[in-house]
């Protein structure tokens, strides 16, 4: 049976910032994850890296946490950050009361910020709304998700963690009230198996109320749904909130060529409600198009829906508020030792909610050593003599993206292209991805779907949404050897309908148009869809 | 200006075959278009119908035919008008030195670049699959750097098809061309054009391959609307050569394009192409003329009669907004739920036929616009292809099917 001493359910942001954070103070640990990385609210967000401005008003506390977080993060995850700033925006229609209000609780939080004259503004933003009456700057910036947390994972492993994905936690083992294994199994194989530990950390997000069913305890959690739309170009080049109290669609936020809107909220069915609903969309669309006046004639490229986890503490169980931001519960309150769960929380102070709950698991193991997550890079930066090779192989905006998304796995890319010039193909030619990318991505032992490649390179996230690089990808899985018999269509058949999931609620204008050609290609064209009879003649 | 009979907007399998019938028929014929439509993409086989309502494969599409709902454009048709289309479209390719093969009683089945078969109705020669069932041994031909076609892929997905279990390998052809593009099967085609092409190709395929075995490639063989690649590489390698339907650009569609194209220049037929049809001119529920405009000055072209083909929602001829859908010539109605939850089905391919790609024009008989309660709206207009309402091709497999026998009746009536 496997050993180890922590295991950490939830392969999102809070997650593998624990794997890391423990693996740093050489705590042996294993991450539990039931899908792939960032499956949750870690991908399924806006990409915001908070300045902190949104909360000054309303929680100066998690707005100085941010603050602090994020000049953190810029450090330790510079490549998945891209330091867009942002600007806080009021129009005519918001109180002006709440202006002077939030300049100063900004302050107070140590969140600098700046005016802005409104020809800079417009200068910078030209597709901002004339009618914006006041514009500060903030020093919001892009994050990533899922590279976020996968190189969490890549440093995390430099010091012995390992990650588990597609694996399910189906029992958490006890022994005189303390934990002492989990119990798992694994989504693809179907196998199951145990494995023994000291400690057993509930980071599941949305599901974290199901975790701690399975160990018989009991976490107020109601998970609420949240939409965003991502249009098919940056129309800004900055992080634009609108300046109010925080509301749905007042955050847009510019990702690599696309632009993000969000978000809604409602109560969510399930921890995996994740199917976007055309109400939404255009409530989105309606609430957001008082900053970018135009809004309704952009193209749209999908939708997509995560969960937050609500929670409402429980005045009879044993908790400990560290912020009003996020909640750390040690169950041995409860009577159960070894099992501690972290709920709530924002994306952008992961990192220190990982800190906090792993202080709390070193002082049941008696471990001193300091936590370091906040000085050390998550990945080294690439050699620049590698990268100056690079460029004569990758497309030319290709190298940096390459290097940003792979972190240590350019290296071994780069030396595809090398052995190979076949390699540098583009099998994803909206979001420049080279086939050698995608073969070292795909022979990854935590690489099993495509969509796992598309999460770690962004294949088939641009404009086609998977209808060209989805024949090439299975391709390349094919020839590497990775995919055989039924599997092979299984393969492209989840990777073009989880695409579909976020097309469906903005079917019309380019996107009705875009699947019938995926439908003209695929269904007409090479019967993904039509059976065979036994008999063809 | 020169007196136009018909004036045909859209230039796809739909817009020029009517075009050509209706010449054919003796009248003066102008087509306007701003691009070549799907047949870039579907290729050159003519799906008549291969799966019935309920998604079962269909043997017999004429027989069929018989069982589609009355608001099917073949059901609008009939059969007979159907075969008349169909046997329309043989005699041309035969005239033409382009011949296809198939009938409509019989579907074939053809192999596809996911290794699966797909049925259809007629097929170019290069795609006449009939040797690859009865082959015990198949070479699948793929191009280095040709990253839309993978060999293995196919043998993976038809080792999962019943019936072709077979000794398959896979050789990879390395070609000369080195622009320091990717490849697309259009490159590998007109690198085929040329003889040294041809020369090497089929060297290194001759050296790899058992006579009288069967040769899967990806649609590469010439890009002209003749035979002569696939006399050659047969003759060289002594084995059956399928050419096998890829992604986009369709080879196989170009060439029946350029076949048509050919014809209608022997009609006589002009082809204005990159037109923008801004606005038709309505007079007393007819249409006197369209007007078309790109950067320049609008030109105004007249005509007694007038063929819409211009596509659904991939051609341009339909256009959506979020539950609202609208043709975008003559602003003809085109009925589509409010809810827009209500278009589509939750999976993209395997939950039946989808009510979005059904949504179009309803017409009468003659193929002329009609509205929700069947009135005549344009007297002298008559739609053709993807623009009508009532199937959705990529389910049934009927693309090429319909876009032939909607654009002959629409070219007979014209």
């Amino acid at each position: 049976m496997e050993k180890t001493t922590a295991v950490i359910i939830g392969g999102g942001a809070t997650g593998v910032g624990i794997l890391r954070d423990l693996s740093m103070r050489g705590v042996a640990a294993i991450l539990l994850e039931q899908r792939d990385l960032a499956y949750g609210a870690s991908s399924r967000f806006h990409g915001l890296l908070h300045s902190g401005g949104r909360y000054a008003v309303k929680d100066p506390e998690a707005a100085r946490e941010c603050a602090v977080e994020n000049a953190v993060l810029r450090k330790i995850g510079r490549h998945c950050v891209e330091p867009t700033t942002g600007y806080f925006v009021r129009l005519p229609e918001d109180d002006p009361a709440y202006e002077s209000k939030w300049v100063a609780a900004c302050q107070t939080a140590g969140i600098p910020v700046e005016k802005v004259s409104l020809d800079e503004a417009h200068r910078l933003e030209p597709h901002l709304t004339e009618r914006a009456e006041a514009v500060y700057r903030v020093p919001d910036a892009a994050i990533d998700g899922f590279r976020l947390c996968r190189q969490n994972v890549l440093s995390a492993k430099q010091f012995g963690g390992r990650m588990l994905n597609y694996t399910e936690v189906i029992g958490i083992e006890q022994q005189n009230n303390q934990v002492v294994a989990v119990k798992i199994r694994n989504m693809i194989s179907g196998e199951t198996g145990m494995i023994e530990c000291d400690i057993v950390v509930n980071a599941a997000g949305s599901w974290v109320g199901q975790v701690a069913e399975l160990a018989g305890v009991k976490i107020n959690v109601t998970p609420d749904r949240g939409t965003l739309i991502a249009f098919n170009h940056r129309f800004t080049d900055r992080i634009i909130n609108r300046l109010r109290p925080p509301a749905n669609a007042d955050i847009f936020v510019p990702h690599g060529s696309v632009t993000l809107l969000g978000t809604t909220s409602s109560p969510a069915q399930r921890p995996d409600d994740f199917t976007p609903t055309t109400a939404e969309v255009l409530a989105l669309i309606e609430d957001g198009k008082p900053l970018f006046e135009e809004l309704p004639q952009y193209r749209l490229l999908r939708a997509y829906t995560g969960t937050r986890p609500l929670y409402c503490a429980d005045p009879t169980a044993a908790s400990r508020e560290i912020s009003r931001n996020f909640v750390i519960l040690d169950h041995a309150g409860e009577g159960l030792k070894g099992f501690v769960s972290i709920v709530g929380g924002k994306l952008t102070t992961y990192r220190l909610m990982a800190e906090k709950i792993t202080d709390v698991i070193c002082a049941k193991l008696a471990v001193r050593a300091a936590c370091r997550t906040a000085e050390e890079p998550m990945v080294a930066d690439i050699d620049p003599a590698l990268m100056q090779q690079a460029k004569q192989f990758f497309p030319a905006s290709g190298v940096e993206l390459a290097a940003s998304r792979l972190g240590p796995d350019f290296a071994e890319t780069v030396e595809r292209i090398k052995n190979n010039p076949l390699k540098k193909e583009l099998v994803c030619e909206c979001e420049l991805v080279t086939l050698a990318e995608v073969e070292t991505v795909a022979h990854d032992t935590t690489t099993f779907t495509m969509s796992d490649i598309r999460r770690r390179t962004r294949m088939g996230m641009g404009t086609c949404q998977g209808t060209y690089c989805g024949l090439r990808g299975l391709g390349m899985m094919v020839d590497n050897n990775l995919a055989k018999g039924a599997m092979t269509e299984n393969l492209l058949r989840e990777f073009l309908e989880s695409r579909w999931n976020g097309i469906r609620p903005i079917l019309w204008g380019h996107q009705i148009r875009e699947v019938e050609l995926t439908r003209g290609i695929y269904g007409a064209g090479l019967n993904i869809d039509g059976a065979v009879p036994d008999e063809t003649e | 200006m020169k007196q136009n009979d018909v004036i045909v907007i859209g230039g796809g399998l739909a817009g020029l075959f009517a075009a050509i019938t209706a010449a054919k028929r003796g009248r003066r014929v102008l087509i306007v278009t701003k691009g070549v439509g799907a047949i870039a993409i579907g290729g050159g086989s003519i799906d008549m119908l291969g799966y019935d309502q309920a998604g079962a494969p269909v043997r017999n599409p004429r027989e069929a035919l018989a069982a589609l709902g009355q608001d099917h454009p073949y059901s609008i048709l009939g059969q007979q008008k159907v075969e008349q289309a169909m046997q329309e479209f043989i005699a041309l390719c035969a005239a033409e030195g382009y011949p296809y093969m198939g009938n409509l009683q019989q579907n074939q089945w053809i192999p596809t670049a996911l290794g699966r078969v797909k049925p259809t109705c007629l097929t170019p020669l290069t795609m006449n699959a009939a040797s690859l069932k009865a082959a015990t041994e198949v070479t699948v031909v793929e191009f280095e750097g040709l990253k839309d076609y993978c060999g293995k892929v196919i043998v993976e997905g038809l080792m999962q098809c019943p019936g072709y279990q077979k000794k398959y390998s896979v050789v990879s052809v390395r070609t000369d061309i080195n622009d320091g593009r990717d490849l697309t099967a259009l490159d590998v085609a007109r690198w085929l054009d040329s003889e040294s092409g041809q020369a090497a190709c089929f060297t290194q395929i001759a050296h790899c391959v058992a006579p009288n075995s069967v040769i899967l490639l990806p649609p590469v063989l010439g890009t002209q609307p003749d035979y002569s690649l696939l006399e050659k590489i047969e003759q060289a390698t002594q084995c059956k050569a399928i050419e096998t339907v890829g992604l986009p650009p369709a080879v196989t569609g170009y060439r029946l394009r350029r076949m048509l194209v050919n014809c209608l220049s022997k009609l006589n037929v002009k082809l204005i192409e990159q037109a923008n049809v801004l606005r038709a001119t309505l007079e007393n529920g007819r249409c006197s003329g369209i007007v078309t405009g790109n950067l320049d000055r609008e030109r105004t072209y007249r005509a007694n009669s007038f063929i819409l083909a211009t596509g659904g929602f991939f051609g341009g001829g339909l256009q959506a907004g979020a539950g609202q859908a609208t043709e975008v010539v003559f602003d003809l109605p085109v009925p589509a739920p409010a809810d827009p939850g209500a278009w589509s089905n939750e999976s993209l391919f395997f939950s039946g036929s989808q009510p979005f790609a059904k949504f179009g024009v309803q017409v009468d008989a003659r193929l002329r616009p009609v509205d929700a309660i069947g009135q005549l709206l344009l007297e002298n207009v008559f739609i053709a292809g993807k623009t009508l309402a009532g199937y959705d091709y990529c389910f049934e497999k009927s693309g090429n099917g319909v876009a032939l026998a909607t654009a002959y009746q629409a070219g007979c009536e014209a």
